[in-house]
């Protein structure tokens, strides 16, 4: 294909463009943002664990709305629906993954800073549900069987979209062991304009680098798509072959 | 903060601020290297 080399030359230049905001918002985090007053260097897990969290609640729209062009197209188009489909479990593995790490670092900020290392509060169980909705869309697609695996978890994935709205609302709507809402939750909320460097440099440089694993992720899935109908068509021809 | 308070690993909020940025940066590497594996195992057989 002929917009194949200036498809890996953009890629490639993304994924360096990603690498360079990741080392500036690093250098950020950790040698430039002020000490915070109360829980001293330990607040600096903020600037990795909330750009984490943000963007663990975006990349599932991208797989609810793959999910939906799937199931769109399933009948109308099916090349387009394939397309669709790897989109899909690139988004919800890019999912697993961020949401993953945003657990694992809240845990690991919350025993210094609590005491303790998880709370059944609403926060923390909803966010554990979405990343076990996510997990269970991927062992879906491992274990279903074929030819059904596209429906199944695209009608999982609607169901798991579901949760994300509850994830991102429930520090407003219950009392929870999380700390309130630190962006736009009232007068009180917001971080000192000092840190906001170090924070936007996070979140912009792990939303880039999400975007280039979601796109290498889906690259990988059309390659192997490409790959089974390769392999279906030869087995068609050299049936076709035999002598009857 | 410096390299060396960065490495400081005398109290628990110490050592778990390194274990969170080591861990993230460890977790993406781990998987963009199981795409680069998939990658390179995966080809296409054109007939």
């Amino acid at each position: 294909m002929a917009r194949s080399p200036i498809l890996r030359a953009i890629a490639w230049l993304w994924f360096a463009a990603s690498i360079a905001a990741l080392v500036v918002g690093f250098r950020q985090a950790i040698f430039l943002a002020p000490t915070e007053a109360t829980m001293g260097n330990l607040q600096r897990i903020f600037y990795y664990h909330v750009s984490h969290a943000i963007l663990g609640l975006l990349w599932p729209y991208i797989n609810l709305a793959a999910s939906l062009a799937y199931l769109y197209w399933r009948r109308r188009d099916p090349l387009k629906a394939l397309s669709a489909d790897a989109l899909a479990v690139a988004s919800a593995e890019v999912t697993v993954l961020y949401a993953g790490i945003c657990l694992a670092s809240g845990m690991l900020w919350g025993k210094p800073a609590w005491g303790i290392w998880w709370a059944w509060d609403a926060r923390l169980t909803t966010e554990l549900i979405l990343w076990l909705l996510y997990v269970s869309y991927l062992l879906l697609r491992r274990f279903s069987p074929t030819g059904q695996t596209g429906v199944l978890s695209a009608v999982l994935a609607v169901f798991a979209g579901i949760d994300v709205p509850i994830v991102f609302m429930s520090i407003r709507w219950w009392r929870t062991q999380h700390p309130a809402p630190v962006f736009g939750g009232g007068a009180d909320s917001g971080i000192d304009p000092a840190m906001m460097p170090a924070f936007l440099w996070n979140l912009g440089g792990w939303a880039m680098f999400g975007i280039f694993l979601i796109g290498f992720r889906f690259a990988l899935e059309r390659r192997r798509q490409l790959a089974e109908q390769d392999a279906a068509l030869i087995a068609l021809e050299a049936s076709l072959e035999t002598p009857q | 903060m410096t390299w060396q308070t960065f490495f400081d690993f005398s109290t628990m909020a110490h050592r778990h601020l390194v274990f969170v940025y080591a861990g993230v940066i460890t977790a993406h590497l781990g998987y963009m290297g199981w795409i680069v594996r998939n990658w390179t195992r995966t080809t296409r057989h054109h007939g």
